[in-house]
This record gives structure tokens, sequence and C-alpha cells, in this order.
């Protein structure tokens, strides 16, 4: 891949943002990343709009959030991973700069979740499986990742202490973040305490539907070298799948193998090992989610996961601070936008502008985003 | 009939292994063969990956299995939150086959184990519902 870095990230309030609709989101994300990259609309040459569409009223929404945005005639289009939507929007866009294509692209992560019925967001997670083989018993998005839990506390006694040291972890780190949806720290049993979704995950140790927009400016590496004194670069990208239907993936199911591929890909490519990751972003989705994320990831050995909690070697000064900015469960999660609000963070933490949250010296940072429950996982690694 | 009918609520109504709906009525577990490579599928797939066949065989399989994992839903979609709660489980039987099925509501939850043997039995509750369940072996 030809050298492609980002030069301007911008960033919505997220949360239940009754105050905006979809396109006025994704404008606040998007002119928040021009004024980050010192650059003007005429110097973008293509968006590239990321959002789980099936959340949206608007049918295509590239068409008219590249028309809010003041950017016809120049291309658009949706990309859609569920979960990992802007990520793999990132993807596409370096791809697209690195075939020469377009030279500038900005990529919109933008959802809006709040404004649907509750009985209609419900009835779209129960479709977020298999719907031939699985949605027909009653699936949920928190019962599938639940699956991974039981499956994890059986086989390597992880408990749902363990599970609850996440969920306090990223909510300690949203308190210190005012683009989180949550801003209040809460306590071990608070968590423990909450009421059961899905045995055994609480509803403190889901994430939270939300809306919100995450903007990235990505360029070539001689735009980038000419239009900005601070390009991170994209060091690594790695993208897998997993059978969509449970039922289809082989093992104990107590880890998600689309996270372990996707790394292996993004290590490679970018000549580093899990150590060298200075700050990392993981789709902790759900507090269990984090765990096996650490153990796909490198950060530690199967089964080991737990430990790492234990050992406060993911919070600020540890051996790798992970979701630093409050992770999805302190943020909320606004499906298309998570994945670029995790590559933002990052950028911050490499610039050294993360304020409170600032990782010493972070020169290195990995995010990683599943898509669904864990048919996409898109892993990418940055570098200062 | 169509696919609908298969599980509490089905989304999908056309496909070309609707025939599966009268194995299980019969209380049978059905797979489908591929004729060419000769690989059994479950859940039946009218399609077979690895040759590009159409697969038009069918034959049964045997519901004896070992629990992968479980949950207990307590949030539900609204069409299911007034059988809450319920459990859901993934199942491998013999032959390597996997499952994804409700488990019985007369199991309690301490007795639910990742490796725990059980059976997958088919049932039809209504005329209008035929699926297959987890239950004590």
């Amino acid at each position: 891949m030809g050298k492609v870095a980002i030069i301007g990230v911008g960033h919505s309030k997220f949360g239940k943002r009754s105050d905006a609709s979809l396109r006025e989101l994704a404008f606040e994300a998007y002119r928040a990343a021009l004024g980050d990259a010192e650059i003007e609309s005429k110097t973008i040459d293509a968006s590239l709009v990321c959002s789980a569409t099936h959340y949206d009223k608007q049918r295509s929404p590239a068409g008219v959030i590249n028309e809010y945005l003041g950017l016809n005639p120049k291309p658009t289009f949706n990309v859609e991973a569920a979960c990992a939507s802007s990520a793999v929007g990132l993807r596409t866009a370096s791809a697209l700069i690195s075939s020469k294509l377009h030279d500038i692209v900005a990529v919109v992560g933008v959802q809006k979740m709040t404004e649907l019925p509750n009985e209609e967001i419900q009835e779209l997670m129960g479709r977020a499986g298999d719907v031939m083989w699985e949605s027909p018993f009653g699936t949920t998005m928190p019962a599938y990742y639940a699956m991974y839990a039981t499956a994890h506390m059986s086989r390597y006694g992880t408990t749902e202490e363990d599970m609850a040291r996440v969920s306090v972890k990223n909510r300690a780190y949203g308190a210190k973040n005012p683009d989180a949806m949550f801003q209040k720290p809460i306590l071990l049993e608070d968590v423990l305490n909450s009421r059961m979704v899905s045995y055994p995950l609480k509803l403190f140790d889901c994430c939270a539907n939300a809306d919100g927009a995450a903007c990235l400016i990505v360029a070539n590496g001689e735009k980038a070298r000419k239009l900005s004194d601070s390009p991170v670069w994209v060091a690594g990208l790695g993208l897998a799948s997993s059978p969509m239907s449970l039922a289809g993936r082989n093992g104990p199911l107590t880890s998600f193998e689309v996270s372990k591929k996707a790394a292996r890909t993004a290590y490679a490519m970018a000549r580093i090992r899990p150590e060298d990751v200075d700050v990392a972003e993981v789709h902790d989705s759900f507090s269990i989610t984090e765990i096996l994320n650490y153990e796909d990831l490198g950060f530690a050995k199967p089964g080991r996961g737990a430990k790492l909690l234990k050992d406060h070697e993911t919070e600020l000064g540890g051996k790798t601070p992970v979701n630093v900015d409050g992770g999805l469960i302190a943020k909320g999660h606004p499906v298309g936008a998570t994945g670029a609000s995790q590559i933002a963070t990052l950028v911050h933490q490499i610039r050294g502008e993360a304020g409170k949250s600032q990782v010493d010296g972070a020169k290195v940072g990995l995010a990683q985003n599943i898509g669904g429950i864990g048919m996409y996982g898109c892993v990418t690694v940055l570098k200062a | 009939m169509g696919f609908e009918k298969f599980g509490k609520e089905g989304y999908v109504s056309q496909t070309k292994i609707t025939p599966m709906l009268s194995y299980l009525k019969k209380n049978q577990l059905p797979a489908t063969v591929c004729q060419k490579c000769k690989r059994t599928w479950f859940p039946p797939r009218a399609d077979c990956p690895n040759c590009k066949s159409n697969i038009t065989e069918w034959t049964t399989i045997d519901g004896t299995c070992r629990l992968v994992t479980f949950t207990e839903v307590h949030f539900a979609p609204p069409q299911f939150q007034s059988d809450t709660p319920y459990f859901l489980g993934v199942a491998e039987l013999k032959g390597g086959f996997r499952v994804f099925a409700p488990i019985s509501g007369k199991i309690s939850r301490d007795m639910l184990k990742p490796g725990r043997q059980m059976v997958l039995r088919p049932t039809t509750p209504t005329a209008d519902h035929t699926y297959y369940l987890l239950e004590e072996l």
C-alpha cells in the first residue's frame, strides 16, 4: 500500500442527541475535521458515508449527507459493515488513495439511533443474527455476546466481577471525555446489581445505543506532508470475516477468530508486535468483549484477559492502556460512527493532544472494531 | 407450508429447503447430502459450497449432542418478550454438526454447563410452528 495518513479528525458529542438530525450530526464531525486539518471542502476529492443503514429513515444516506456537506458533484457512497462501518471506511479510503483514484477522502461515520421507537430498535436488534436459522428463536445482540461470556467463564473461570471491572474502568475514563454519553463513574456493585439483560450480561455490562458522528480526513503521503505538520500514518490494515451464524463457527466460542486473523494481518503489515502498541481502542460492545479482545489481540494469553484488568495493566500507566476515552461502554455506540471515533482518539493520542487521558509518549496506536455479532473484524494500526 | 413456520417467529418464507418442515413434523431431524461430494449438511442447505452442486437428497441425523454454550434471555425482541426468561444455546451433534436452538425451560440454569450432554428433539407445538429444541438426555 502507498503512504496514507490521517490529517484531520472531528467528533460530535455522542448520546441522545434529540437536538440534531442525521445530516446535522454528520456536519458537526465534518466541520470539526476540516477545522482540525485546516483545509476547505474544495480540497476533499470524495466522501465515504459509513453507517449501518438499517437504522436510518433516510434510504441511501450518502446521497443526502454528501449534499448537506456541500460536496456535490464529488463522488460519494455508503460503506456498511455493521458496527465496523467506519473502520472499513478508513480501509476503503486507504485503498482509493493508494490506487491514486483520489488524493484526499473524508470518511464520515454517523448514526442516529435514539429517534427510533424502542420497539422498532428491539425488533431490528432481533434480526442482528442469521434470520433463517437463529433469529426465529428470539436472539438479541447481548444474547450472542453473552454466549461467548458463558463459554469463557466455563473454560477459564472468568467471573461476572471480572467483566464488571471493564465497565468500571471505561466509565471512569468516560467521565474525562466531554464527548462521551455517560459522564459519571460507576462502582463494581452498580454493575453487579444492574438488571439482567442476557445471562451473564447485565445492563451495565452493555454499551448503549446512541446518536453521533466522527469524521476522518485521509490523504496520500505527498498531500499529507504538504498540508499537515503532524500526519498520523495508517501503518496496518487487517480485516477478516467469520460465519454470521454462531452455529457456523468452530471451537469453544471463547475468542473471536475475526479479531485474531485481522490482528495478524495488521501487525504484519505495520511490522509490530502486540507489545509495541502504546495505546489501544478496542470494541467493548459488552464488558466480556474487551476481555476477549485482550486475548485475541495478543495483549494477554488465552484465558488471562481478566488478569490484565486485575493488575491494572490496561489503565493509564499500565502496560497497554485500553479505551482511555471511555470505549463504547461510556461513549455510547452510534454504530456507524464508532470505528472513526476510535481512530479519532488514537490520532489525538499520537499527536499528544489527549489531555487528561494522554498516554505519555504514545507513538503506536491500535484500533479493533468488531462488526455485528462477530462476522467482521477490523484491526487498524496507526503510527506517528 | 412456507418456511416462516420454522421457529417461534420465522422471517424467511421462501427457500429451496422447505421440505425440512415435513421431516420435523414427523419427529425427524433432517439434513441434506451432496450427491457429488457425499458431504452431509446440517442445518440443511440447497447448494454445496465445496463442489457447487445443487443438493436435492435428504437424510436424517441423530440428535445426541453436547452443549457448547448458552444464555438466558431476559430482555427480548418485542414478539418474544412474553416468553422471557428463556434459554438459547449452541450444541455440537455427532458428526460435528452445530446447531443454534432454544433450550427447554424445564431445565434450571444451574444445570446448564458447556460440555453437558443433551438431545436435540423436533417439536411442533402448534400447527403453525415447527422447530427443534435442546432437552435433557
